[in-house]
């Protein structure tokens, strides 16, 4: 009986003291050596968004974030370091409630949110950053074929003292913080994109290269510029063009050979498809005859003529202000070629879009280099995804993963990209890095 | 670009409530031997466990009794190595008197119980807080109830079942603004249920040397409407107050399941100093019944939120021994499997409910077979790693719970 008693009380009790919280996940690198974390990439990776690279954008890019959990698993790891913007930095875009309706505030506005006061100064070259992408930047530009080249892309890059223009310095505002060299033209040695990549001393990189090979003939609505610089012997000069996949996956070898030559290790990201951005989804054909009366819209193709478009023309968000005007809702006031992505723009760019994406997963096969299929990763996000309770989707505004500028992301949207890498550098490296609790990070500031 | 007109679906799933949780800790006695009681159904507590079974009481007879129930839940996710639900102890009660009014034929019965309810909190900025902040539901069961014994074999009984409910769930709206940060959304509500619960009960052999009694029991549905639910939303963007409100109203309905019981008791007596009774019940809950919960909002723009909860009917083993010293002291020991009816992919995080099996322990004694105290311990533990596909969130669970039981009662 009382045995029996003493028994009960002894079972009762060991059970009692068991605790139900979780051990401390016991974390490794696996294959991988997180030591030295590099990034290359354009303004998703710089941590542009709403339009402009500021503050508190820079500080949730997702290689901050990468960095930020990586370090939770190698705690010898260098600081992530990135080219510091302060405050507005290069000015962006907000919301504001006015007169009950949500308005889209441009930086340059009344009311916006200007480039702030240190912007004109921000560089600090020299300094061994961790997060070398710039906002902007081709695959193209990063490394040169050959003299005519280097010449162009240490301009756009670098900038170039030229008397005349169209050319004036700095080139890219966003790559001010790296030293590009003296231009060639005028007899000087330049540094190429390339060669920061070889002297980043990464242990470990993530590259999400060729958005812009891709994206700048897209969101110009397949309007290519060009710059006769004959009269500097350098020929016509253009911009915009969708990219030569052969080309793109000779220069993406090049990036990851320059990589792969100081040791490192590293994952590459697809390009995704563009029309999955806001940018090309918020003014439809549909929307213009549900919210703005449209009967048909009316669009300017290549040649100039004018007709009527179907769903598969996507319109551009930038067409927003002429829409208000009524553009698009007649022959005679039609959506300027400029303004659309046409379908057969639409196909073409996808099309380039499939066949980089092949050339990024071949040359990342070849050295044995991760691959995050951002492609398909923002293609599922179409119908709205939820993670923590909280849903993404690419919806304008209300999606919360997409900024106001319509094609960068939000902080969340970071977020959710960073989950995407450290998903697929854990599955190929053997690591297990902890993810991100993706609803600590905002999506759009709502007035 | 200026004006931008959008119109706002409010998409975020409201998890909510899947916490139609069934306290099936009715009896300290029953609760000893792993709560296998519909076939035993002896005493004031058949009020609810069997209403025939009120035919085996002499006299008048009063219980009361009172659980704790001490859990400890502890989540894990991709982005947290551990994160411990800030759960509070839950007590709920019951009560029960029953009385013989025409000798040996006609009887009548009181439950007043805690039938339903769970509780759960976190911590404020924890991962999971867009789905759930805390949730709390607690019932109060009354339940007049008469029995009628037809033959000494054979006993018919039936309860109404009057419930009321109060209802309470908070989560953060993910919406913000600057210095706000997210939103907060609070739903509470209060609602009243009417149900019934209907028992048979036979002996078919009761002498010196042995006892064998079998039991059947329904409990039919609950429907709790909750119809002046109040919904207040805090923090919410300026932009977006015509959406989401300081307050509104809004209407739910909780669905409380049906529960199907049958079980027997055998007793073998030696002597009058030992015996030894084996217990078993078949419980089944149609918790399929519970299969969307939905939040109707007064204010025309805060859309409404239906989530669908396809939780399966399910059904729970219960099996106990007691043995019994003259009949003054009784040692109790059993368990029950409960299969869970959460499907994976419906798990919410408030409620981790698990496939396990369930040990039980009692003691209890009964002084000039008047007086009678029991007290019981039940001990719950066990780790499952499930989703809840509908608000793309997934995790491991570890529950621990500890119950203990005590009861004291009276007959003359």
């Amino acid at each position: 009986m009382k045995k029996t008693l003493v028994l009960i009380s002894i079972v009762a009790v060991a059970f009692s003291c068991r605790k139900s919280q979780f051990d401390v996940v016991e974390r490794t690198e696996g294959t991988a050596d997180f030591t030295r974390y590099v990034s290359v990439g354009n303004s998703l990776t710089q941590g542009f968004q709403d339009g402009g690279l500021y503050s508190d954008g820079q500080e949730q890019s997702y290689p901050a974030l990468i960095a930020q959990q990586m370090a939770l698993v190698n705690t010898d790891m260098d600081d992530f370091l990135q080219p510091t913007v302060y405050g507005n930095g290069s000015g962006y875009i907000h919301l504001e409630y006015i007169s009950n309706e949500l308005e889209v505030i441009q930086a340059t506005d009344v009311g916006g949110y200007a480039e702030d006061g240190t912007w004109a100064g921000w560089g600090g070259v020299g300094l061994p950053y961790n997060n070398l992408a710039i906002s902007g930047i081709t695959l193209d530009q990063c490394v040169a074929m050959d003299a005519t080249e280097l010449t162009v892309n240490n301009a756009v890059l670098g900038g170039i003292e030229l008397a005349f223009p169209p050319i004036s310095q700095p080139g890219n505002p966003f790559a001010r913080f790296l030293d590009f060299g003296d231009n060639p033209l005028l007899g000087g040695t330049p540094i190429q994109y390339i060669d920061h990549v070889r002297n980043s001393n990464a242990t470990f990189f993530t590259c999400w290269l060729g958005n812009n090979d891709i994206l700048g003939y897209a969101t110009s609505g397949g309007v290519s510029t060009s710059i006769d610089l004959s009269f500097i012997g350098l020929g016509t000069i253009e911009f915009n063009t969708l990219a030569d996949p052969t080309e793109f996956g000779m220069k993406y070898d090049s990036v990851l050979t320059a990589f792969n030559s100081i040791g490192a290790k590293g994952i590459c990201a697809t390009i995704p498809d563009v029309t999955v951005v806001p940018y090309f989804n918020t003014f439809t054909v549909q929307s213009l005859k549900e919210d703005y009366g449209y009967n048909s819209v009316y669009i300017e193709e290549a040649d100039g003529d004018v007709r009527i478009a179907t769903d598969a023309d996507l319109i551009l968000l930038t067409a927003a202000d002429t829409i208000e005007l009524g553009a698009g809702s007649s022959m005679t006031q039609y959506l300027e070629h400029a303004q659309v992505l046409d379908a057969e723009e639409v196909s073409a760019t996808q099309a380039a879009t499939v066949a980089v994406n092949a050339k990024i997963v071949q040359s990342a096969g070849q050295f044995d280099f991760a691959v995050v299929d951002m492609y398909t990763i923002l293609n599922d996000l179409k119908p709205g995804v939820m993670y923590d309770g909280v849903e993404i989707s690419p919806a304008y505004i209300q999606g919360a993963g997409f900024s106001l500028d319509g094609i960068h992301l939000t902080p969340k949207g970071y977020a959710l990209v960073a989950n995407e890498y450290i998903n697929e550098i854990n599955n190929h490296y053997g690591s297990n890095i902890p993810k991100l609790a993706i609803g600590e990070y905002r999506g759009i500031v709502f007035p | 670009m200026k004006k931008f007109l959008a119109l706002f679906l409010f998409s975020s799933s409201i998890a909510g409530f899947s916490g139609g949780f069934q306290l099936n800790l009715q009896s300290v006695r029953a609760t000893g031997f792993g709560g296998a009681y519909s076939g035993f159904a002896f005493g004031p507590a058949a009020c609810l466990y069997n209403p025939a079974g009120l035919t085996t009481i002499k006299g008048h007879a009063f219980m009361y009794g009172i659980n704790l129930i001490m859990p400890a839940v502890s989540l894990q996710t991709d982005a947290n190595d551990n994160i411990d639900m800030t759960s509070p102890m839950g007590t709920p009660m019951h009560f029960y008197y029953g009385g013989e009014i025409l000798k040996d034929k006609l009887y009548v019965g009181l439950a007043v119980n805690n039938l339903f309810g769970s509780s759960s909190s976190f911590a404020e900025d924890w991962q999971g807080r867009f789905i759930v902040q805390n949730i709390n539901l607690r019932t109060f069961s009354f339940q007049p109830t008469l029995a009628y014994k037809i033959h000494d074999f054979f006993s018919l009984g039936a309860g109404f079942v009057l419930t009321t409910g109060n209802f309470n769930y908070e989560k953060a709206v993910p919406l913000y603004s600057d210095p706000a940060d997210y939103g907060k959304a609070v739903l509470s509500g209060n609602g009243l249920a009417y149900s019934f619960n209907l028992g048979v009960y036979s002996k078919p052999v009761d002498n010196d040397k042995m006892r064998l009694s079998i039991g059947v029991n329904y409990r039919h549905s609950q429907s709790l409407y909750l119809g002046d639910g109040v919904a207040t939303f805090t923090d919410i963007p300026s932009s977006l107050v015509t959406t989401f409100p300081a307050t509104t109203a809004f209407t739910s309905t909780l669905t409380l399941p049906n529960v199907f019981t049958a079980g027997f008791a055998w007793t073998l007596k030696k002597d009058t100093t030992h015996s030894i009774m084996v217990a078993y019940d078949f419980q089944y809950t149609l918790w399929s019944v519970y299969d969307t919960l939905s939040f109707d909002f007064a204010n025309i723009d805060t859309p409404d939120s239906k989530t669908d909860k396809l939780w399966k009917d399910s059904p729970t083993f219960r099996f106990g021994l007691e043995y019994g010293f003259r009949n003054m002291l009784f040692i109790r020991a059993g368990g029950y499997y409960d299969v869970s009816p959460v499907l994976d992919g419906y798990l919410s995080p408030e409620l981790p409910d698990m496939t396990q099996f369930v040990p039980t322990a009692g003691v209890g004694i009964l002084i000039k077979e008047k007086f009678g105290l029991d007290i019981s311990w039940m001990h719950q533990d066990k780790e499952r790693t499930a989703a809840l596909t509908s608000a793309g969130w997934s995790a491991k669970y570890h529950r621990i719970a500890d119950i203990f039981s005590f009861s004291a009662s009276f007959n003359f």
